[in-house]
């Protein structure tokens, strides 16, 4: 068996159960393919339906004003272009002068879907009936010869790397992920029905993850950089971990939860705004400071915007078209996509229309920056912002 | 008539009651179908244990008027009740005698869920809960109504806050999404009516009530799924006479009880126009279920993955093993991914194979290793296990044939650690 077929026997999950041994004697091997794949994502769902216009913010349009009369930003740092953004996510400032700033305006999909639920799937799955199990990363980093494809930190929700297929693993914490593995069983079992090979799949995913990290992180020095000390920050911390010590894989995941800003939104979203942009500003540091800022690419998402008219309660019910922050050191930077138009009959029962659908993003990532067919072939155009 | 092995009364009773107590599944087997499925369902006396102490919303008000030190104690305080009526809830667990109505209770939480993290009072989360109890083996159509006037409901979906000419859409949203309907049923226009017809409903949260205010009301009629409607009574009116209630409801049963694949459209029609002709009666759905073929059938056997509230409560209430402190039942229960009176979001804990993720899986084999570790109690517990041979001890733990290799050497505390450890205990 050589290398590559070693891999790809790997990556069927029901048959990994001998893989953690195996592993450790090919620890070299897997390195290498490790290094090949040093284009790294790391994805920021902003969990809740973040409100786009209160984060790029077309601060000249009267009409935003007259709609938002309890809760428009009004200081808002101009970018360009008549938009602006919101002040408490000045730390990342420096990062638009740089060139290592991109948005995306107006994105979304037909017939938004106004469930969090039902709208992260679609999201996640890039599917637009929301039903596949499989995340669209899983999909895009099929037959990509890792054993691991990448790790979700906060909370349990693979999202983009769901699925049977997707060998990512999500933690709390590293530490404590190693500590509690040792009492996990090594064994392969015959499994007989699906429940059991999905816990086989589980296992195995785990040992997998367990000697990487183990491997990776058991010499490693304490960061440099000061993360803030918030349940977000600590993620991004971790994760940073991680990729400084050579764990180089193809996507990472932490979330930030609290943008269901129904009833009096202003302090709230501020307050997750300094959040988002106090923890990817150090993250940031780190990467320049490592010289892997090249090599990371930082893209936000969430399941819907918020409707353009504030409501009764100084907050926003759930809405369509929003926007995407794209952070990297080797992107374009830039406004991408049409700004919002707030004229009554531009919007569809008083929500934004979308001018860009969210696959083109995951199209690019894929395509332009994974260097890998997009999931959905020719449908979705990239957008260059890479 | 066919009548009921050991290996059926496991069965019946490890998916309806909270774990599998030997005494149970003793008393169920030989028996009838209906005749176990009607002993299991018998109305028990399910008093619950005395409630932890809780500040008057008025006096957290108090406190938090005075300044933000005064705010962030007052979130402390709540913060530590909650966590309180979190180990209460759990001891009941633990306790009851009628877990089968426990069980349902915590059903009926995961589909009208409310959480500590927003409501942040936990008086009215108790109130809220007792509701559930009280009615979950009762009649939908009352619990729906209750549920729509319920407090922290309102509260926790801002009902309170849907107000004349500010229409709040987030009670209305779940009303349809999640409680009745299901997806697909209504359009945005449905749900933009709705809120209407419910503004001016609201919480006393001093008092504990629901309180309606007139002056809030719009006031007019709108259409609501080709009805025209001027109250929120009137939108739940229509919703119980829309067959798709009874059908989503018959939904999450099959998904609860039989396997998480989705079920054949018939078998739903079947249960959701029986539910529905039976005015809602709870119970009437619950025996058609578990006398149901599907039920029963080997197809669906052991296909179920136990949710953490099955894992470790049921575990402690089938085995003789020392059980921890409460407090550390709730730090367990959360890092296994259902942590009472706080799910995840309005849908609930997704449950089936999410239950099962590279988090949960290390916490619950830590938790099963510990619970079953060498200690000086074992010869006591091994003397309380039932009187039974090996053979008979398998059947009794585990749904199928272990999935690793079974200790060789003799002794019944290593076997039934064994099977707690083999994989296979986790389904049901």
């Amino acid at each position: 068996m050589n290398r590559r077929e070693f891999m790809q026997y790997a990556s069927l999950a029901p048959l990994v159960g001998s893989v953690p041994n195996v592993f450790a004697n090919n620890q070299n091997n897997a390195n290498q393919a490790l290094q090949s794949q040093d284009r790294i994502v790391l994805m920021v769902e902003l969990k809740g339906g973040n409100d786009g216009l209160n984060t790029l913010i077309p601060f000249e349009d009267e009409l935003y004003y007259k709609l938002r009369p309890n809760i428009a930003v009004n200081n808002s740092i101009p970018l360009k272009s008549d938009m602006g953004m919101n002040p408490y996510l000045k730390a990342l400032l420096p990062l638009w002068k740089e060139g290592d700033m991109a948005w995306v305006q107006g994105v979304g999909y037909p017939n938004a879907s106004r469930s969090h639920f039902h709208s992260a799937d679609i999201w996640e799955s890039g599917n637009l009936d929301g039903r596949d199990e499989q995340g669209w990363v899983s999909r895009a980093l099929k037959n990509n010869q890792l054993n691991l494809n990448g790790i979700v930190l906060g909370d349990n929700n693979l999202g983009p790397m769901a699925g049977e297929q997707g060998r990512s693993v999500a933690m709390k914490n590293s530490d404590e992920f190693l500590r509690q593995t040792k009492y996990l069983n090594k064994e392969s079992f015959d499994t007989g029905n699906d429940a059991l090979s999905h816990m086989l799949n589980v296992q195995n995913q785990i040992n997998l993850a367990a000697n990487l990290l183990e491997d990776k992180l058991k010499n490693a020095r304490p960061s440099p950089i000061r993360f803030p000390n918030s349940s977000f920050g600590r993620q991004l911390s971790q994760i940073e971990r991680m990729i400084t010590n050579g764990m180089q894989l193809p996507v990472y995941k932490v979330s930030l939860d609290g943008f269901d800003t129904h009833a009096n939104q202003r302090d709230v979203h501020n307050n997750l705004m300094n959040h988002l942009g106090q923890g990817l500003a150090s993250f940031v540091q780190s990467m320049k400071h490592h010289k892997l800022w090249n090599n990371v690419l930082i893209v936000t998402y969430s399941e819907f915007g918020r409707r353009v008219q504030e409501n009764g309660s100084a907050g926003t019910d759930h809405g369509s078209g929003s926007v995407n922050m794209v952070l990297g050191g080797a992107i374009t930077g830039g406004l991408y996509g049409d700004n919002p138009n707030l004229n009554e009959d531009a919007l569809i029962n008083g929500d934004l229309a979308h001018s860009t659908d969210f696959r083109e993003i995951y199209a690019t990532i894929a395509q332009r920056w994974w260097k890998r067919p997009s999931p959905w072939g020719n449908q979705h155009r990239p957008v260059m912002f890479v | 008539m066919q009548r009921l092995n050991f290996s059926d009364a496991r069965h019946l009773v490890a998916r309806t009651a909270l774990g599998q107590e030997w005494s149970i599944v003793e008393q169920l087997q030989n028996r009838t179908r209906a005749d176990a499925v009607n002993i299991l369902l018998k109305t028990t006396a399910n008093p619950t244990p005395a409630l932890p102490p809780m500040t008057p919303w008025n006096k957290i008000m108090g406190m938090s008027n005075h300044s933000n030190t005064g705010k962030r104690n007052a979130r402390m305080q709540m913060g530590r009740e909650s966590v309180r009526m979190k180990q209460w809830w759990l001891q009941h667990l633990l306790t009851t005698k009628a877990p089968v109505q426990e069980r349902m209770t915590l059903f009926w939480h995961n589909h009208f869920t409310s959480s500590f993290e927003k409501v942040e009072q936990p008086k009215i989360m108790f109130v809220q809960n007792q509701l559930l109890r009280d009615n979950a083996l009762g009649n939908f159509a009352v619990m729906l109504r209750k549920i729509a006037r319920d407090p922290a409901m309102l509260v926790y979906l801002d009902g309170s806050l849907n107000k004349k000419g500010k229409p709040n859409e987030n009670f209305a949203r779940e009303l349809l999404e999640l409680f009745t309907l299901g997806r697909g049923h209504y359009t945005e226009k449905d749900i933009k009516a709705a809120a209407i017809a419910f503004t001016g409903w609201g919480a006393d949260r001093a008092k504990g009530v629901f309180t309606y205010d007139s002056s809030e009301n719009e006031g007019k009629k709108v259409k609501f799924l080709n009805q025209w409607v001027e109250s929120g009574d009137q939108v739940i009116d229509v919703l119980l006479k829309h067959p798709r209630t009874a059908d989503h409801i018959a939904e999450k049963f099959w998904h609860e009880f039989i396997s998480y694949h989705a079920p054949p459209a018939g078998t739903i029609r079947r249960w959701g126009h029986n539910f529905r002709a039976s005015g809602y009666q709870i119970s009437v759905l619950l025996k058609e279920v578990l006398n149901s073929n599907e039920f029963w059938d080997n197809r669906y056997r052991s296909g179920l993955i136990k949710s953490p509230v099955d894992l470790v409560i049921g575990t402690l209430r089938t085995l003789p093993y020392l059980r921890p402190p409460t407090e550390e039942l709730v730090r367990i229960t959360q890092l296994l991914g259902q942590d009472l009176f706080d799910p995840p979001n309005v849908k609930g804990w997704a449950g089936g194979k999410s239950w099962i993720d590279t988090q949960t899986l290390l916490v619950r084999t830590s938790f099963l290793n510990q619970t079953t570790r060498h200690s000086k109690a074992d010869a006591h517990i091994e003397r309380s296990l039932p009187n039974t041979d090996g053979e008979k001890v398998v059947e009794w733990l585990l749904p199928r044939q272990p999935a690793l290799s079974l200790p060789t050497t003799p002794g019944k505390l290593r076997l039934v650690k064994a099977l707690v450890l083999d994989p296979a205990y986790q389904l049901k």
